[in-house]
């Protein structure tokens, strides 16, 4: 990476999606404010534009005039602020993760956010690891809340958790077909599951794609979920619904999200790493990564699938 | 002084509790120190374990001692998979679900064979609980008795057909249990014979050493270790392959277009009989009604293997699979092709097809999230079928009428669809209204 040392050039660049790790406890208002503020900082750190000077044109008109240039102080950094500021950079976020959520946060930057509009459009798949404690029970089913019960976890198998699992999925795949408003027995829905995922026609029904458990040190358990249309309570509840259906409690101690799209936690940038430099580099490869999945064909047919459930349920 | 009491009343109640759990294994001497071997894990390692699930016909107790009281509740079939408790203190190497019956082959040193279901024709073995009345339907998991010479021999491999089972073991021998009014058992043909009250097991052994069985519906094939294939049993519709239509007992070899090639896979499951070699070259004989062996000519029955035409497109097959009427082919880039009549998995509309048709990839889970998933193996009954993709995902599809293909319903499924096992299916087997499952837990 060689080092830009022109800030129009580098702002001239800032255009694309950027993949960041969203820490837990902060929102992501403040996320975006931190990662444009630094932005910022750097942009201005470089070689920025001079402020222009006044011309003053003085003198008796009869005569020759007098030419002269003043520095100006209505172009001076010191009066009107730094040359870049937060306002400048659009910077909008594909879902919106919740306080408690960490883990990737795609955020699409000035022309990038249209791209990340196109995702959002596309109904992405998210996967979540949701880390859990059992035998504790909270208000906010939270670890962070008050605590309301605690009680025996020890008689918990993998066999029973694998089971609840399964059950979950299944009755899911069956509201998959419900939520797309078909029968399983029909060509249309076989034409509807050649086309990829079956999709719900609102996007406000969250629907689980796959969930497994994939560690079981007791008390602690770890959860991956494929889910559509999820929010932050949501993925809380279906931990505490899970201690339940186990006959004990359960409480989330953690939310990751490890997936949106084909977008990984590999490529998030960590907040240490929100600089320019990196934020740079990422969207270099976010955006060929995004033209990857734009020229799939599963992708233009999945939004060509949606256009047809869209016409269909407003005829 | 009261707990050294009640500490000394325990360890008596542990003792007696033991001689009457060890009371399961009759016949053999159990010390009052050991515990139930049903009930402790066959291993404590962490990283070997496995899990047994289940699902279909209920009713003949095919599925095993399900510990849900199902007679009791009168259920006549699960049509979600149940995890059996068997495969937690024996391990499994094989297991075969025939028609109606579920054989499994355990890694032990007292019993290397267990068997549940239907026992109509001495399948899995003759009990009697009241002697000279042997069971027709036995509802838990049994011990099968084999004439083994050596203790240590141990089982390899199962196959089960409509009513008999064949049994692999590692120094080569095969053991042939039931019924054998076509000669399958591989022994001469006793008009009227009673099935029912069969003790005997015939041993088969060829000279080249056999390494894998195969059951048809009547009839036995056997594969040796210089990938030559035998058979013997029903040949109505020249499912032996050996030319001709007659009953066969005598193992014999088949010839043909297989002569000289080295086969790798047979599969059977009615009368259609599909073989591929070691180049991924597919051959196939017995009924071909449904246009399943890809002739020309109205032939509806072929004695002899012929090799199927299969377009160059298709590539190199790594697995087969025939129903009662289609064929199933996967090749090495985890594609799926389909011929033949009745549901295909191609939608309620194609119930047809002449040529090999592919099932879309994306119906077995590749889309644009996950486009490593591939296909690793098919396999197929009667009336479905079933494949296991990368991930360990198992999707079924095809006649739905007891609930066999394991998605909580008993109606039809036209396409692939995901069944919620809850561990990574390694291994299955399709009987003709039930299903077995051989998993590990997800990593």
């Amino acid at each position: 990476m060689n080092y830009l040392s022109n800030s129009e050039k580098a702002f001239k660049l800032l255009n694309g999606i950027v993949c960041l790790y969203k820490p837990a406890g902060v929102s992501l208002k403040g996320c975006r404010h931190s990662l444009l503020l630094k932005l910022c900082q750097d942009l201005n750190s470089m070689d920025v534009r001079p402020p222009e000077n006044r011309v003053i044109i003085s003198g008796d008109t009869t005569k020759s005039l007098e030419v002269k240039l003043e520095p100006s102080y209505a172009d001076n950094v010191l009066v009107v602020g730094p040359r870049y500021q937060s306002k400048d950079l659009k910077c909008i976020w594909t879902t919106h993760l919740g306080m408690r959520v960490s883990g990737v946060c795609v955020m699409g930057l000035n022309k990038g956010t249209k791209m990340v509009r196109h995702l959002q459009e596309n109904y992405p798949l998210r996967t979540y690891h949701l880390h859990g404690q059992l035998g504790i029970m909270t208000k906010n089913m939270h670890i962070d809340g008050q605590v309301v019960e605690k009680g025996r976890f020890d008689f918990v198998k993998r066999e029973n958790i694998d089971k609840l699992m399964s059950t979950i999925q299944a009755s899911n795949q069956k509201k998959m077909f419900h939520l797309a408003k078909v029968d399983t027995q029909t060509q249309m829905a076989y034409d509807l599951a050649t086309k990829g995922l079956i999709r719900p026609t609102s996007s406000n029904e969250p629907l689980i794609y796959g969930i497994k458990c994939i560690s079981l040190e007791l008390p602690n358990f770890v959860i991956e979920v494929n889910v559509i249309n999820e929010y932050e309570s949501y993925l809380l509840s279906l931990v505490h619904e899970i201690g339940l259906k186990l006959r004990c409690s359960a409480t989330c101690t953690a939310l990751r999200c490890i997936r949106y799209s084909s977008f990984n936690i590999n490529q998030a940038l960590l907040m240490k790493h929100w600089n320019l430099q990196y934020v740079l580099d990422n969207i270099k490869e976010c955006n060929s990564s995004y033209d990857k999945i734009n020229h799939l064909s599963a992708f233009v047919a999945e939004q060509s699938q949606l256009e047809t459930n869209q016409n269909m349920t407003s005829v | 002084m009261s707990n050294m009491l009640l500490s000394q009343l325990l360890r008596l109640f542990n003792k007696t509790n033991c001689s009457v759990c060890s009371k399961r294994y009759s016949d053999v001497k159990v010390k009052s120190k050991d515990v139930d071997p049903f009930m402790v894990p066959y291993s404590n390692s962490p990283k070997d374990q496995q899990r047994l699930y289940v699902w279909g016909m209920a009713e003949h107790g095919a599925l095993g001692d399900l510990k849900i009281r199902s007679r009791e509740r009168n259920i006549q079939f699960i049509y979600r998979p149940v995890r059996m408790r068997f495969a937690y203190s024996h391990k499994i190497m094989d297991l075969a679900c025939g028609y109606g019956f579920t054989v499994y082959a355990v890694d032990s040193n007292q019993y290397k064979l267990f068997g549940c279901g239907l026992n109509t024709d001495s399948q899995i073995g003759y009990h009697d609980p009241r002697k000279g009345y042997p069971l027709g339907l036995i509802l838990a998991t049994v011990p099968i008795q084999l004439p083994l010479e050596q203790l240590n021999t141990k089982v390899k491999a199962v196959a089960a057909g409509r009513a008999h089972t064949l049994v692999l073991t590692n120094t080569d021998d095969v053991y042939a249990l039931g019924s054998n009014c076509y000669g399958q058992c591989g022994r001469p043909i006793i008009e009227n014979e009673d099935y029912t009250k069969l003790r005997n097991v015939n041993s088969i052994t060829l000279d080249d050493g056999i390494a894998k069985i195969i059951c048809g519906q009547d009839h036995s094939l056997f594969i040796t270790k210089t990938g030559k294939v035998y058979s013997c049993g029903w040949g109505a519709d020249g499912q032996t392959g050996l030319g001709h239509y007659n009953n066969e007992f005598h193992p014999t070899v088949i010839e043909g277009d297989i002569k000289g090639q080295t086969i790798v896979k047979v599969v059977s499951s009615a009368d259609c009989v599909l073989a591929l070699n070691d180049k991924g070259e597919v051959f196939g004989w017995g009924n071909s009604e449904y246009g399943q062996l890809l002739l020309n000519d109205d032939k509806y029955q072929v004695n002899i293997p012929r090799n199927l035409p299969l377009k160059k497109s298709i590539g190199k097959i790594i697995d087969i699979g025939t129903t009662g009427s289609a064929c199933i082919v996967l090749n090495d880039e985890g594609v799926v092709y389909v011929w033949g009549f009745g549901i295909l998995g191609k939608g309620p509309e194609i119930n047809r097809s002449r040529e090999p048709t592919p099932i879309p990839p994306i119906l077995f889970g590749r889309n644009q999230y996950n486009t490593e998933t591939k296909v690793k193996s098919v396999s197929c009954s009667l009336f479905h079928m079933a494949a296991i993709t990368t991930e360990g995902n198992l999707y079924t599809w095809g006649k739905n009428k007891w609930g066999q293909l394991g998605l909580g319903h008993t109606k039809d499924q036209y396409f692939p669809l995901q069944v919620s096992v809850g561990a990574s299916v390694k291994k299955v087997s399709c009987g003709v209204d039930h299903m077995a499952a051989l998993c590990k837990p997800y990593q």
